[in-house]
């Protein structure tokens, strides 16, 4: 009985690992290619510009927010950053457009602060609407065009590294995936300000009450998540070389998806960044499988939509 | 008698109930009898089983083992909607209104139809109110009621389902005296129409006043049930924890020194003109009917709260105090009142819980070490006496009287000099009571100073060097509760 117990716990708590697994395997099985370095690394190149807006929004998540925002600020800053090229160059162009993002996420927390939101809800709907401004400014900074990155003569440049390099088999974007969630676990579980964010997003109340200044550890939450949605960005147009006004559209639900279906709580201060790789990893895993099976874009969207729903149930049933 | 199976005395019977859950057992063969039209008082310290208990008979839980007459009848299981149905109401210490709905619609919620629409839920709602003596409008909103007005809603509510059994959950925590007589008046009232109630309180002198019986449960075990005529207090609390406890209070710190901070001209919306001093090593008491402003004012000196006006002076310097961390930095720890919203994050573990107001305390180098934080930990816990199974624990998993203390030892890692206490030592057990009284004579022993608010007269006036009372936003009055009445200091609380 007593096996069984640990047997049911170790499910609850690595359910998305197993499923992963088995996913894996199944595919695995379907089609033998599946297991060659080259698709391993196609896989790891999947993870791509989602996985770090998710890291992003795992951090806004855990810190009993949510970050809607996230869509508008691929986008406009996707747009700015390739503008940037020209006039500052590649590198001048990645720190200008990652400042872009800070600031985004700075604008974000000031105005979640300032109107005095303290719950998910209403920084839900705020951050929705920052997301409109944000996605209206990219069309007005392009007037609605898509932007290219032209002068690219080189073929080895950083932002190409970033977007399409590889190491071995391992893709650049991926490794610094890694690298920066390894950093992100730390900071959170191991410095007196991830702790903070972590107590801010399970009771805010008593967390201030307490002496922590919350309203700066919300406005981290939010830099961080403009920051890495930039990034994210970045990676994103690298890869194609283009950048549309509109290319940021609907990250805010994939990212939340991945974040929920990894296991972090929607109620705030409990879960992981590495639970979100896990979920991202599902993700991916499960739209090349459906793939694979040659499922339509539509049906697959639907299956997210359930996935994304489990996934709150399950985050339910367990807070409870 | 009102209905039923009249050849039983006993409205309820339990007989040999068992439940277990993992790791506890909650309940170990309790038996109790209830008669009808009588006031049961349940006593016993947190984690007797007195909640597991209630839980069962309201189909919360279900019984491991053991059988449960209710009327005459035997219950195997039920669902709370089951149980109100057969006449049995639960009145919880935490309120199951809906706040934005009016007084007539929470007390037939759900049952609209049976009450003959809005008109007939509303005549009849207000037929209930009036057989309690309440005048209250059933039209008004509950968001806009007192907490004793809910209570006389959720009393209404069990009437209208001809309730026969009635279990309130420590009614009085957070009645003023005023209010807490008119309940008084409302129990017996009910007993008189036959109904019986079993009524579960902390609070002892509330129990000698009302109760007929009392049944006294201890570790998940029925010890004794007695008419309350035959028990004295001393033979009660003994029975409650095990021991004999001599005193409920300790003796009365003197160790008063010089002024430590003076508060000046504190004007909030609520608030008009609080000026007051505290001295080192005092514990100060705040004296008042709750709503009166007492929360207000520590909240506003915290920097919880803003102020319109406020000078604060701590050892003859003026210092600003904006927001709750420069309240800390100024020395100032605050144990809130609300334990579980503004005191504990619950889904984290005790040692987190503690280390929350001093975390740079356990870093080593820039970060937090595990080590670090366990030690502060354990030393707060073998220090405070807190009933944990380890450090790991979630907080949410304790008693209140051990949550409690986690605020308490966070802040004592802090070293305060001024410990701010609002409701102490609400809803705990009187072990832990003293136990949290003897914390804070060690406090001012240690030359810290202590604010302490508190609904429970004896204990401000037990534990204080000092006490203010506070009326209507202002304080108006100061004595020596050495050499005044408890009735004196609670007609200047008034006001």
């Amino acid at each position: 009985m007593n096996t069984k117990i640990r047997a049911k716990a170790f499910l609850q708590e690595n359910l998305v690992l197993v499923i992963i697994v088995v996913l894996a395997a199944a595919t695995a099985l379907m089609e033998p290619k599946f297991l060659t370095m080259a698709n391993l690394g196609n896989l790891l190149n999947q993870f791509g510009p989602l996985s770090f807006v998710a890291l992003g929004m795992t951090i806004a998540i855990i810190g009993g927010y949510i970050d809607l925002s996230v869509a508008g600020i691929v986008s406009l800053s996707a747009v700015f950053t390739i503008s940037m090229i020209d006039v500052l160059g590649q590198t001048g162009a990645l720190l200008a457009g990652l400042l872009a993002g800070a600031l985004m996420g700075l604008l974000n927390a000031l105005v979640v602060v300032s109107c005095g939101a303290l719950t998910q809800a209403k920084a839900l709907f705020m951050t929705y609407a920052l997301s409109a401004v944000y996605s209206a400014a990219a069309l007005l900074y392009t007037d609605g065009a898509t932007q290219h990155m032209s002068h690219l003569n080189s073929s080895v440049t950083l932002l190409r590294g970033i977007g399409s390099g590889r190491l071995g088999f391992i893709p650049v974007s991926f490794l610094l995936f890694f690298a920066l969630m390894a950093g992100l676990h730390f900071f959170l579980n191991r410095t007196q300000t991830g702790r903070e964010i972590q107590l801010t997003g399970a009771n805010i109340t008593a967390t201030d009450m307490a002496g922590i200044p919350v309203k700066r550890r919300v406005a981290i939450v939010y830099i961080l998540s403009g920051v890495l949605s930039a990034f994210g960005a970045i990676v994103l147009f690298s890869r194609t070389t283009t950048a549309s006004p509109l290319m940021g559209a609907n990250y805010e639900t994939n990212a939340i998806l991945a974040v929920v279906v990894g296991g972090t709580s929607l109620s705030g201060g409990r879960g992981s960044v590495i639970r979100t790789m896990l979920g991202v990893m599902l993700v991916t895993l499960l739209s090349n499988c459906l793939n694979l099976l040659g499922v339509s874009t539509y049906i697959q969207s639907v299956c997210k939509g359930i996935i994304l729903i489990i996934a709150i149930w399950i985050d339910r049933r367990r807070t409870k | 008698m009102m209905t039923g199976n009249p050849s039983s005395e006993f409205i309820l019977s339990v007989r040999k109930v068992n439940k277990s859950f993992p790791g506890v057992k909650a309940l170990d063969d309790v038996s109790l009898q209830i008669r009808r039209g009588v006031v049961h008082g349940i006593v016993g310290e947190n984690g007797a089983g007195k909640s597991t208990l209630m839980k069962i008979l309201s189909g919360v839980y279900t019984k491991d083992s053991g059988s449960i007459e209710f009327d005459g009848k035997a219950v195997e299981t039920t669902t709370p909607m089951e149980s109100l149905r057969m006449g049995l109401s639960i009145i919880y210490q935490e309120f199951s209104l809906v706040n934005s709905m009016t007084v007539g619609e929470n007390i037939f919620l759900g049952r609209f139809k049976e009450a003959g629409g809005m008109k007939g839920t509303h005549q009849k709602a207000k037929e209930l109110l009036e057989r309690i003596g309440s005048s209250i409008s059933t039209r008004a909103l509950v968001s806009e009621l007192s907490t004793s007005e809910k209570q006389m809603v959720e009393i209404a509510k069990a009437l209208s389902f001809q309730s026969k059994l009635i279990i309130m959950d420590e009614p009085s925590s957070s009645l003023t005296e005023e209010e807490l007589a008119s309940l008084g008046e409302i129990i017996r009232q009910l007993r008189g129409q036959g109904i019986s109630i079993i009524y579960i309180s902390h609070k002892l002198d509330e129990i000698f006043e009302y109760c007929d019986y009392v049944t006294i449960m201890r570790d998940g075990h029925v010890i004794d049930t007695r008419p309350a005529g035959e028990l004295n207090r001393r033979d009660m609390v003994s029975m409650m924890v095990g021991r004999t406890i001599e005193n409920e209070y300790p003796e009365r710190p003197h160790c008063v020194g010089g002024p430590l901070m003076e508060v000046k001209h504190l004007n909030t919306r609520k608030l008009t003109d609080i000026s007051f001093t505290l001295n080192k090593g005092e514990i100060l008491g705040f004296v008042g009917l709750v709503g009166a402003g007492r929360t207000e004012i520590v909240r506003a000196i915290y920097g919880a709260d803003k102020a319109k006006q406020k000078e604060i002076w701590i050892d003859g310097e003026s210092v600003a105090i904006t927001c709750p961390q420069d309240g800390k930095k100024h020395g100032m720890a605050f144990v809130p009142e609300d334990r579980k919203q503004q005191g504990l994050v619950l889904p984290f573990s005790v040692e987190a819980n503690i280390s929350m107001a001093d975390l740079p305390k356990v870093k080593t180098g820039s970060f937090l070490s595990r080590g670090k934080e366990r030690q502060m930990a354990q030393r707060q816990m073998e220090e405070l006496l807190i009933k944990t199974p380890s450090a790991k624990t979630p907080v949410v998993e304790l008693s209140g009287g051990n949550q409690q203390k986690c605020i308490i030892g966070r802040w004592l890692e802090t070293n305060p000099r001024i410990l701010i206490l609002d409701e102490p030592t609400r809803g705990i057990d009187v072990g832990a009571k003293y136990e949290i009284y003897m914390l804070m004579k060690k406090t001012v022993e240690a030359g810290g100073s202590i604010i302490l608010i508190s609904s429970e007269l004896p204990e401000v006036l037990n534990m204080s060097n000092r006490v203010l009372t506070i009326a209507d936003g202002r304080i108006t009055g100061e004595f020596d509760p050495e050499k005044t009445s408890a009735q004196e200091i609670m007609n200047m609380a008034i006001g």
